[in-house]
């Protein structure tokens, strides 16, 4: 792995760069003679492991830059994916476009990202998990009984049984991209571009929502705002002693990490074109929270080929490999034990995670000049 | 009398049941955590363990329904073969998934702990079904207060569980406060440096809270089995959640604060499931507990030092 | 090196499966439905009874499939451990893995409707026939009043109806369960359901109706699970002079803890009955509430058709029979809808064969046109929306020891009460 990944530096920038084009342009069609032969649904489990692969990122920046425990981030990828379905449910005609609508959710998550992270910045370690949990847990049955909302204050009544999420039947449908302007334009007919269902169309916006938040955490992982990070994961008493405004820094570790997940709660909305609140429950937050910690903490590319790794080990292997391999027995009810006993193996074998030295270029403890200008900016 | 009136009493029985079996298991969330600072999300299937197995020692024999004569007599007999099973299970999950991480990352055993606990529910679907399953009612239900009032009730099962649970928890913090053993846990807790470098056996003490924690919450799923008549093989996940809640409300790390928190929630969910509506108590649940960390972090018995007890 | 492993593994596994798979013209149905959480039980049950009845078919044809053709099941789970229970994006992968694969023409599921809502637009969209046993919220075929207004136009990208139903739907249950509860003579009801679409849906139905034909609701909760405590509801049920309680739940979602409660808590002995859906009613409840004198005499429930045990034409009585000494254990009732469904494809395949060629355009035409078909569950066809002509909904109450006197039941029966 080390000899491949020193090789891998040694060639050209550009080179990099087109091998990795090369990769991604040519993973549907390889996909696709794979799927003739196998059957699997393997690129929709792509697209889901990719989803998962940004939602870990967001939660890679709280647990793994700033080292906060969040057991509690499928709140956000909710409320990404809610706000969506508020954005874009005809029922409610407001109907945004989904351009348009992305960039609101990623913005209603930031912010709930700073209301949730504000009081809990006093709180430390398990604390904070703990309240980030409660958080999550109090989301979905949140959003199942906002479906008949009124506001009464005595007789003036604002609101009379306002249906904003549609309770336990969840929302659909919802917005999907829009090529319209492109279509006028090449003179194609209106709907030839919408990618409806299609896990071709999706995969390639899947793998630019990936790009998108993965270029941001490459950037934040170098940059003043990471090594504040850093330095309040390492000692947060010495980080707040050497100047880094600990306030300021955990306030955005979070809403960046809510961010990511707004987004991908949005798009993954859409590909789905329905939304449950069954969808967000603490299994997912934990899920997330195995992604990044299995793969190594805080190593960008370590999350993201640990968690299409892992998403891949249940979804393809345990859940459709091993039972054609082993029809008629009992494979597919003990299909957690597996997971179960997965994990523990991994974490006895490598308790830094399976890929926590890859794209990590530091091996040094931060210095103190790092941690005061951390926070200078 | 006025039914508001007994609606309300009633309910005041009904929380103070939900709380003594969330107290049970919160206890073990408390122990665990004063001394090892470890979320132990596998904790609460401990308690579908002790449910379980309870269920199958009772199935070997042909018991009367409800118990009688010399079975009654039985059931502190179980009652003990349960908690040394469970206790055990505790012990072992310490000594495979936790203890060999113990030097490592807090995140490393947090996942191992999910591991467990994902095993340790499919292994229960697979024994026992993923059914709701049926805990036969050894005990009867006759109101003691029937000629007093139609909604409030007191039973032979609460008797059993009010009679079981709470000199447990008296038993516990007298444990803990009065006998070497305890004292001794409370240095590990502590400073488990300072308490090694004192000549005390850490890995023994840690491997006495995890039978300790892992038996009450054994004990806890019988009494549960018997108090309710029904179960499933993923309850402990709800459960373990709630107990967590109250341990963290109450103080981590505080016996009488876990016992405390257990309570609490208890009454607020009955109280909220009457009042307000059940599909609310979960989001006023854990509202109230983050309202609580914010205003006072430490919990309501916790200390205001960030020294954890145990 | 864990990674080498997997990748390696990967590769074997793919060898394997292109080396067992056979020539020969074969057709695949795909289902899909819970076989692993929660509902494990019922999805289990569902899929025996497709096995059982392509059995049954070839038995009763020599060994041969419909018009020759190899027929195979190719079970999906769509549960996932991350979530616990059905998971809309492992419905979605599985509705896509159907479209797929050019052998598979025919998709059977779901079980639960939400799940239906996102495998729908996918099978619609390839023009793959979808056949549910179970779903039975009533937006995925038709509009109603409550549900959405796109509905059932979202589920449909192609404009063609391509999603059949053998069960009935909730918007006719839950008013129908209120009429009956009016002839019962009951006068004040508690309403309680598991919040989840099913059963608060149900309940939802039950509650608007009930206060259009003068059935007092005096109450409405919630169980947020199932192990939630249901003795708060019980209590606000005594306190506001409730005589009946109706339970919005499937099986696993608290209902058998509920009418336990009843039981434990003495409101049977107050006289307070239980009435709840076909979520519910299934063999398995007895033993889950602990034995049969406790519903006995305390308990209604109703149901789309005749339940297994009950079923008296010939292959109703087969298709027990076998099931139990097959399986050792009761069927669940909605594996008879299964049954149904997959009986209903394999006379689709047979009758797609006389028209030529066997592809997804001519199975879907021959699914569409089923009409007057002897199945299990009686004589019934497909109207134009998808639904089951033939649905009718019978109430049943429990005596002795199994649920009994079935009586057609109608969301108007309290006018007459006939």
């Amino acid at each position: 792995m080390s000899t491949l990944l020193s090789r891998w530096r040694s060639i050209p920038r550009w080179a990099q760069l087109a091998i990795l084009v090369a990769i991604v342009v040519f993973v549907p069609p390889v996909i696709n003679i794979l799927e003739r032969q196998t059957g699997f649904g393997l690129l929709t489990q792509i697209n889901r492991a990719l989803i998962y692969v940004c939602l870990a990122l967001g939660l890679n920046i709280v647990v793994g830059f700033a080292g906060l425990l969040d057991l509690g981030y499928a709140a956000f990828f909710a409320i990404g994916a809610y706000t969506f379905g508020i954005l874009t449910w005809p029922s409610l005609r407001l109907e945004y476009s989904f351009f348009i609508a992305i960039w609101i959710c990623v913005l209603v998550a930031a912010l709930f990202g700073m209301f949730i992270g504000a009081p809990t910045l006093r709180l430390r370690g398990d604390y904070l998990a703990i309240v980030t949990l409660a958080f999550g847990e109090i989301i979905p049955p949140l959003v199942r009984n906002l479906d008949h909302i009124t506001i009464r204050f005595g007789d003036w009544v604002l609101v009379e049984s306002f249906n904003l999420t549609n309770g336990p039947l969840g929302m659909k449908p919802l917005g999907r991209p829009n090529f319209g302007l492109i279509e006028s334009v090449a003179g194609l007919p209106p709907g030839q571009l919408d990618p409806g269902v299609n896990p071709t169309f999706w995969y390639f916006i899947i793998v630019i929502l990936v790009l998108i938040v993965l270029s941001a955490s490459r950037r934040f992982e170098d940059s003043r705002i990471g090594r504040a990070w850093r330095a309040i994961r390492e000692d947060e008493t010495a980080a707040r002693f050497m100047g880094v405004n600990t306030v300021r820094v955990k306030l955005l570790a979070f809403a960046f990490g809510a961010s990511f997940s707004g987004l991908a709660g949005a798009v993954f909305a859409s590909m789905l074109g329905a939304i449950f609140p069954e969808l967000f429950r603490f299994q997912v937050s934990i899920f997330l929270l195995i992604i990044v910690i299995l793969s190594g903490a805080g190593s960008v590319w370590g999350v993201l080929i640990g968690g299409l790794l892992i998403s891949t080990f249940d979804g393809v292997l345990l859940a459709q490999i091993m039972p054609s391999i082993f029809p008629n027995s009992d494979v597919q009810s003990l299909r957690w034990v597996f997971f179960g006993v997965g994990l523990i193996a991994v974490m006895l074998f490598r308790p830094q995670g399976l890929f926590g030295h890859l794209g990590r270029r530091r091996h040094t403890p931060l210095t103190i000049e790092e941690a005061i200008h951390g926070d200078a900016a | 009398m006025d039914p508001q009136l007994e609606a309300f009493l009633r309910q005041v029985l009904v929380g103070l049941s939900i709380g003594c079996y969330l107290a049970l298991i919160a206890l073990g969330y408390t122990m665990v955590y004063g001394i090892i600072e470890l979320i132990n999300f596998a904790h609460g299937d401990l308690f579908t363990f002790g449910f379980f197995i309870s269920l199958t020692i009772w199935g070997l024999f042909d018991v009367p329904m409800p118990l009688q004569g010399a079975w009654i007599l039985a059931l502190p007999l179980i009652a003990v073969v349960v908690v040394v099973l469970t206790g055990g299970l505790n012990v072992v999950i310490e000594r495979v998934a936790y203890r060999p991480l113990r030097g490592s990352s807090k995140l490393a055993p947090l996942i191992t702990a999910v591991g467990v606990s994902f095993m340790l529910e499919a292994i229960y679907a697979y024994i026992w079904g993923a059914n709701q399953i049926n805990y036969p009612r050894f005990i009867p239900t006759t109101n003691f207060l029937s000629d007093f009032s139609r909604i409030i009730r007191f039973t032979p099962r609460d008797l059993l569980l009010f009679g079981v649970t709470i000199p447990l928890m008296i038993g516990l913090t007298l444990f803990i406060d009065r006998t070497r053993l305890g004292k001794a846990m409370r240095a590990a807790a502590q400073d488990r440096e300072a308490a090694a470098m004192m000549g005390i056996n850490v890995n023994r003490i840690i491997a006495i809270t995890f039978f300790i924690g892992g038996g009450l919450a054994g004990i806890a799923g019988m009494v549960y089995g018997l108090y309710t008549g029904s179960g499933r093989f993923i309850m402990g996940f709800e459960f373990g959640l709630f107990a967590f809640t109250a341990a963290v409300l109450g103080g981590i790390g505080n016996i009488r604060g876990a016992v405390l928190g257990a309570f609490i929630i208890g009454m607020v969910q009955a109280m909220s499931d009457l009042y307000i509506g059940g599909e609310w108590s979960r989001v006023i649940i854990f509202s109230l507990l983050i309202l609580m960390l914010v205003f006072r972090p430490s919990g309501i018995l916790g200390s205001t030092q960030s020294v954890e007890k145990v | 090196m864990l990674a080498k492993r997997v990748v390696v593994f990967v590769l074997l596994a793919l060898l394997v499966l292109g080396v067992s798979a056979q020539d020969g013209q074969t057709v695949k149905i795909y289902t899909s439905w819970p076989l692993t959480g929660g509902t494990q039980a019922i999805g289990q049950s569902m899929l025996n009874a497709v096995n059982l009845a392509l059995e049954h078919y070839l038995a009763d044809n020599e060994g041969m499939g419909p018009a020759g053709l190899t027929v195979q099941v190719v079970p999906l789970d769509d549960a996932s451990p991350t979530s616990g229970a059905w998971d809309g994006q492992i419905e979605a992968e599985n509705a896509q893995r159907c479209v797929n694969d050019p052998e598979c023409l025919v998709y059977m599921g779901t079980y639960n409707s939400g799940a239906a809502a996102v495998s729908m637009p996918i099978t619609n969209a390839a023009g793959v026939v979808q056949v549910s046993p179970a779903n039975s919220y009533a937006g995925l075929t038709r509009s109603c009043p409550t549900c959405a207004e796109d509905e059932p136009g979202i589920y449909r990208p192609s404009g063609e109806v391509n999603y059949f139903r053998v069960a009935a739907t909730d918007d006719v249950q839950g008013p129908a369960a209120a009429s009956w509860a009016v002839c019962l003579g009951f006068e004040n009801v508690y309403v309680l359901d598991d919040t989840q679409a099913y059963g608060a849906g149900i309940a939802n139905e039950f509650v608007n109706h009930a206060e259009e034909i003068g059935l007092n609701v005096v109450g409405r909760s919630s169980l947020e699970t199932a192990d939630s405590d249901p003795r708060s509801a019980l209590t606000a049920a005594l306190r506001d002079g409730a005589d009946l309680i109706y339970g919005g739940f499937v099986l696993d979602s608290g209902g058998p803890r509920v009418v336990q409660a009843m039981y434990d808590e003495g409101l049977f002995d107050e006289g307070i009955k239980f009435m709840g859906p076909d979520g519910i009613l299934s063999a398995a409840l007895i033993e889950q509430v602990g034995g049969a004198e406790i519903l006995a005499n305390n308990t209604y429930f109703t149901f789309p058709g005749l339940l297994p045990s009950l079923l008296s034409n010939e292959q109703g009585v087969r298709f027990y029979t076998d099931y139990v000494e097959q399986f050792g254990e009761e069927p669940d009732p909605y594996s008879v809808y299964a049954y149904a469904s997959m009986q209903v494809v394999l006379n689709a395949l047979g009758s797609a064969s006389e028209t030529g060629t066997v592809d997804r355009a001519s199975v879907l035409e021959a699914v569409r046109s089923t009409a007057d078909f002897e199945g299990i569950i009686g004589t019934f066809g497909f109207d134009e929306n998808g639904d089951n002509t033939a649905a009718a909904f019978y109430g049943y109450d429990f005596e002795s020891d199994n649920f009994s006197n079935p009586t057609a039941i109608t969301p108007t029966m309290h006018e007459t009460c006939e």
